[in-house]
């Protein structure tokens, strides 16, 4: 034991790697059918009149939303802190069948949560709270498998050789508390087959909160579900697959320091910003945006700690595909992180709130940031938990591109889209009347949804190639001894 | 001049010139509107300092060497340095840090802004703008001011051209179609508001005759109304419907609607009161205001026969 | 110190739960306090209208449409006064929604109608030529679920004091009650006498026969929401 390396044990990781590529593709093609919804109408009617209240716009959103944020990303953030864990800690699941069996336990139960999740939002059983549809019944298998995996996090570090945590394990502690805190406050409601003795359907439920406080609720939730789910996880990802493919040491660990309790701090009173010119005081809404803008140092700490990490590097970006999907992300990330501030400032958000222009912010973060630092990740981690070399670099090369320009296209037709709805509901012709009735302001749209459209389908295309690459690998790829894996991943050609 | 940089101005200046021409060419533009203009500025900020942060970085990547003291700490043969923060970020990140500090214990409550204070600001504003301008508005501008409102407010029901969309609201190039008149002859009231509502067929008597109005008289007199008081059926409208709606039909303030034409009183009484009749229901309008009202009716009235 | 809570990650999970839990409380609460009290005028929702606001839910209308109108002139212009916060005194959950794919909704009561919505729902395009809604068909042929919207009614009167079989303070110094039925057969015929008015404006056959068999329609509960949305 002493001399030999610890055979890590990526049972679990494996299970969750499975689940992030069906769930991505189920989530990506559903958001590629609602693009094309919008774009075209008939579209609705996919599957036909008769199945048009499951296949139509509205039923399936949810199912997007939830996919890809419950389905792809919960999925990937347990897939690397299976795999991440045990080799930060020093220590193998091995050596704890009590942790394996929990972890097995959690993966089983999370299926069968999906599966009923799909069956309920087709159903259309919701609760209409944005990324907290699923009614109760759901809400507590999702709180046994969180409470599972926070086993895990805390049984892990339990029994850990390493002393002291790294960088990323701080950011999955704090995912695991965050998402647990908001989640249970956010869910909190009555069951109204109980509390009326027995009448109507047993999975219904009526808010804890009404109006104006359930808002602010839900968006206390719904900005820090952003933070906890498509931010802090991830770059806990970032500080270790970067360093860890590329061979550097991390830039700074003051820099790491700093941004990590900073975006602690700072990301949890910043949720204001969802409720611009609402209802809720004003002061509130000032806090929002004001600690917004605050909000743009301590996660671009982390974006700049990582680029600086490859300084001098330039060789590796250029010739290592898996990594140019790394810095991507972080300058996604980056530029995800000015505009959210940017459309929190009260003028702007007079003119982003409510249309596309918020899509288009949504979509390069989770899909310049999120999804390209979660393939990258499953890529890292493909050759070291099947030991096979990556089936094909060049398919990754060219899926580099192809979602490059998906995003590209995706946001700046959202930005426009956007930018030009919101100005025209705002206009006013000479008499002073409303210059345009609604629906010219949504007849405009169309080329703007119909671009979308084309660069979502693109990057579908890419996530598929992602998955067939992956699949390539564990099935044919040439098989590697651990000591090509230290650094950089073997890939062919 | 790096090649980097220069790429950088050039991607920019794309941006740029292709973020001018989707506002310049949006049906919104800038319209003078400080919202829009701060809105667009805040767009081209994003692109100009992503742009030129990124290429930042991206030099360093490509001159720079990686230096400074490693810890003693590894994890999984990861290193980390003890570098200090980047200048710029951490005074960045202070002064950020104070001006939040500051706005909300300080700049906030002495500026006492109020989101509700602003809206009647510039409601005030704007309706003093236009209510001074509405007293010239008159003849074929008043037409014109009509048809914009009706773009924006009744097409979604009466249809780009007024025709009532197959059926589904009134078709408004005519008066009224034979069955409307028909369905307030034998139902009474459309609900228009009158002080003394219109009786049903129950209160209608034919004055020629001295009896209850009958079947064929009120086909009869349906096609009259809706013939623009033309044919048939005179006898049975002066007979009948004179009394209050004038022999012409044109009306009696107070007392009738005209059924004849269109004119702006009538189609301002439907915007006040709504209207219940054989095709459907038409809303009342609160949100327009009185010069909308007259505008529209003068379109209205110009586009019906 | 931080050093030291990195080697102590039972402190350091404390440390980081305190940090973010702090700002929840300083945002959540004050507001808690004053946000809930209905403005004059706000009735508790009828047991139809409750019925068709979990077929507007069920349908995620609220993806497409808001329920907030803002302070600006343009906005006051299209929908009517911006809203106040005690409009939503009996909204469980909040509808306001975060996109306008389609207009705001929160006043369409006062300029649509019964006739209108039901053409609209049946073909949204064939109203407004160029509409991205989709058409909502088979809401003329599900039954709602009254008895849900029943239990739930009993629910928040239970739990959260709505004041149903009290009287309410109109905007004109009247007042007004909405009943709370002893049953859920009186429940579903006070529903249906209601939904029979609604149903009267309406021409979809199936819709009249199915009222005249006893059955709700979902799309004459939902409309009887819209209508009440003002
Ligand atoms: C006692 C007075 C009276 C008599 C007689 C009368 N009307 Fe009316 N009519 C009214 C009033 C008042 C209204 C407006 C009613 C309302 O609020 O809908 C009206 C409305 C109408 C309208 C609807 C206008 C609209 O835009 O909705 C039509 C059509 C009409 N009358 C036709 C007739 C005809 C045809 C006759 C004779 C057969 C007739 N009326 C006899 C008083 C009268
Ligand atoms: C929600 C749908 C709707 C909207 C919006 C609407 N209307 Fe109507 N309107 C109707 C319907 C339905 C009728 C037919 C009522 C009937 O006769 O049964 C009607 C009837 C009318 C009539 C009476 C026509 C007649 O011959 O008696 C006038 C005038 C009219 N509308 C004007 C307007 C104007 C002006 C606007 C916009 C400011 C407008 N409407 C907006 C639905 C609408
Ligand atoms: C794909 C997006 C979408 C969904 C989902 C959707 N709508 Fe719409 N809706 C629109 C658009 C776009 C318009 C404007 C064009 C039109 O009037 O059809 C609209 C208009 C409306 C209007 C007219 C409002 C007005 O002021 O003219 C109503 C009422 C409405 N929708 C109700 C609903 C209801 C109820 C549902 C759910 C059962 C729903 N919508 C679902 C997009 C949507
Ligand atoms: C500094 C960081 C950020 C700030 C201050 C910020 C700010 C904002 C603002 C102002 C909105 C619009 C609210 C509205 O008007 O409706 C928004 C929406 C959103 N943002 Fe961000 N953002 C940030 C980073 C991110 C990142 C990195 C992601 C994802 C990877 C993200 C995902 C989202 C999502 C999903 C929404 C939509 C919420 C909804 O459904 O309405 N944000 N953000
Ligand atoms: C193929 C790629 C994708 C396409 C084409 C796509 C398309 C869409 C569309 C059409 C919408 C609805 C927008 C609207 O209502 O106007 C949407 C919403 C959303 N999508 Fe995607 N999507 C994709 C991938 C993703 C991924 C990978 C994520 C997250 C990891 C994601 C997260 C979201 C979120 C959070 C929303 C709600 C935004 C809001 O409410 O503001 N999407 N997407
Ligand atoms: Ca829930
Ligand atoms: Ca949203
Ligand atoms: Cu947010």
């Amino acid at each position: 034991m002493e001399n030999r390396p610890l055979e890590y044990d990526y049972t679990v990781a494996k299970l969750f790697m499975f689940t992030t590529i069906v769930l991505g593709i189920v989530g990506m093609l559903v958001g590629v059918i609602l693009a094309f919804q919008l774009a075209f109408p008939e579209v609705n009617l996919l599957l036909g009149e008769g199945l048009a209240e499951y296949t139509n716009f509205s039923r399936l959103r949810p199912l997007h939303t939830d996919a890809v944020i419950f389905g792809f990303t919960v999925s990937g953030i347990f897939a690397t802190w299976y795999y991440i864990g045990q080799r930060v800690l020093k220590v193998s699941m091995a050596e704890s069948p009590l942790l394996i069996a929990l972890g097995k336990l959690q993966f089983w139960l999370y299926i069968l949560t999906v599966a009923a999740v799909v069956v309920s939002l087709l159903a259309g059983v919701t609760t209409s709270k944005e990324y907290a549809e699923f009614e109760w019944p759901i809400d507590i298998a999702i709180v046994v498998i969180w409470v599972l995996w926070g086993i895990n996090i805390f049984g892990l570090i339990g029994i850990r050789r390493e002393k002291s945590l790294y960088i990323s394990v701080w950011y999955y502690i704090a995912t695991f508390l965050g998402v647990a805190m908001l989640y249970v406050f956010n869910n909190m409601s009555v069951p109204t087959y109980f509390a009326s003795g027995g009448i109507g359907d047993w999975y219904h439920s009526v808010s804890m909160y009404a109006g104006t406080n359930d808002a602010l609720v839900q968006w206390w939730y719904g900005h820090n579900a952003v933070a906890f789910g498509f931010t802090v996880p991830i770059v806990a990802m970032i500080y270790y697959f970067l360093p860890k493919e590329s061979g550097q040491a991390v830039y700074s660990y003051k820099l790491s320091l700093l941004s990590f309790w900073g975006l602690m701090f700072v990301y949890l009173w910043a949720g204001g910003h969802h409720l611009l010119f609402s209802t809720v005081p004003d002061w509130m809404q000032t806090m929002g945006s004001v600690f917004s803008v605050v909000l743009i140092l301590p996660s671009w700490g982390s974006a700049i700690n990582m680029l600086l990490t490859m300084k001098g590097e330039w060789q590796q970006v250029a010739s290592s595909p898996l990594i140019k999907f790394m810095i991507l992300a972080s300058t996604f990330y980056m530029f995800s992180t000015l505009e959210g501030p940017i459309q929190a400032i009260k003028s702007v958000n007079a003119i982003a709130h409510f249309t596309d222009w918020i899509v288009g912010h949504v979509h390069d973060g989770v899909l310049g940031w999120v999804v390209f630092m979660i393939m990258a990740s499953l890529f890292h981690m493909a050759p070291r938990v099947f030991k096979r070399e990556i089936y094909s670099k060049s398919m990754m090369n060219t899926q580099f591109w192809l979602q490059t320009l998906g995003v590209i296209l995706y946001f700046t037709s959202m930005w426009i889209a956007g930018i030009t709805q919101g100005m025209m509901w705002r206009a006013h012709d000479e008499f002073g009347n409303l210059a345009y009735s609604f629906i010219d302001t949504v007849t405009v749209l169309h080329p703007y949804y119909t671009i979308r459209a084309v660069g979502g389908l693109l990057y579908l295309i890419g996530f598929l190639m992602f998955a067939y690459n992956i699949y390539k690998t564990m099935t044919v790829g040439r098989r590697v001894e651990e000591n090509e894996l230290q650094t950089a991943s073997p890939m062919a050609a | 001049m790096n090649k980097l940089v220069l790429w950088g101005i050039l991607i920019t200046a794309a941006m740029l010139v292709f973020t001018y021409m989707a506002v310049g060419g949006s049906k919104g533009g800038l319209n003078g509107d400080i919202i829009n203009i701060l809105a667009i500025t805040g767009a081209v900020v994003i692109v100009l300092i992503s742009v030129f942060v990124v290429v930042k970085y991206v030099r360093q990547m490509q001159t720079d060497t990686a230096t400074g003291e490693l810890a003693d700490e590894n994890w999984d043969g990861i290193g980390e340095y003890k570098n200090e923060l980047p200048m710029g970020w951490a005074v960045l990140f202070l002064i950020l840090n104070i001006w939040a500090i500051w706005y909300m214990l300080m700049g906030y409550p002495v500026n006492a802004y109020s989101q509700i204070g602003e809206y009647n600001e510039d409601t005030k504003a704007h309706n003093a703008k236009f209510e001074a301008k509405y007293a010239s508005i008159t003849g074929d501008d008043l037409v014109d001011m009509g048809e914009s409102v009706f773009l924006a407010e009744c097409k979604v029901c009466h249809g780009l051209t007024a025709d009532g969309i197959d059926g589904k609201a009134a078709n408004l190039n005519q008066r009224l179609e034979a069955k409307s008149v028909k369905h307030v002859v034998e139902n009474g009231s459309n609900f228009l508001g009158y002080p003394a509502p219109m009786p049903d067929r129950n209160g209608l008597f034919n004055m020629n005759t001295g009896a209850l109005i009958t079947d064929a008289e009120i086909a009869s007199v349906a096609t009259y109304v809706a013939n623009g008081m033309k044919g048939d059926g005179a006898d049975i409208f002066s007979g009948t419907c004179a009394a209050c709606h004038g022999a012409d039909g044109k009306g009696m303030e107070m007392v009738a609607p005209n059924i004849a034409t269109f004119d702006i009183a009538t189609v301002k009484t439907i915007l006040d009161h709504g209207k219940k009749g054989a095709i459907g229901v038409m809303p009342a309008f609160e949100r327009l205001n009185e010069k909308q009202k007259e505008a529209v009716g003068a379109y209205i009235s110009s586009i019906s026969k | 110190m931080f050093h030291w809570l990195e080697k102590n990650p039972f402190f350091f999970a404390v440390a980081v739960f305190v940090t973010i839990a702090f700002a929840g409380l300083v945002e959540i609460l004050p507001s808690f306090a004053q946000a809930s009290s209905p403005t004059v005028g706000t009735k508790p929702y009828s047991t139809l209208e409750l019925t068709g606001r979990h077929v507007y839910i069920k349908n995620s209308c609220n993806a497409c449409h808001s329920q907030l109108v803002r302070p600006f002139k343009s906005e006051t212009d299209r929908y009517g006064n911006y809203s106040l916060s005690g409009e939503y005194a009996y909204d469980r959950p909040f509808l306001w929604g975060s996109k306008r794919t389609g207009p705001d909704l929160h006043r369409v009561g006062n300029y649509r109608t019964t006739d209108w919505h039901e053409n609209h729902m049946w073909n949204p395009s064939a109203v407004v030529p160029g509409s991205i809604m989709p058409a909502y068909r088979w809401m003329f042929v599900n039954e709602a679920d009254v008895e849900t919207a029943y239990a739930e009614q009993i629910t928040i009167k239970n739990v959260f004091n709505v004041p149903y079989n009290k009287p309410i303070p109109m905007k004109d110094g009247s007042t007004a009650t909405v009943t709370l039925e002893d049953s859920l057969e009186d429940a579903h015929a006070a529903a249906l006498a209601e939904a029979k008015t609604i149903a009267a404006d309406m021409k979809n056959q199936d819709v009249k026969d199915a009222i005249a068999a006893g059955k709700i329609p979902e799309i004459v509960a939902l409309i009887a929401y819209m209508n009440r949305l003002k």
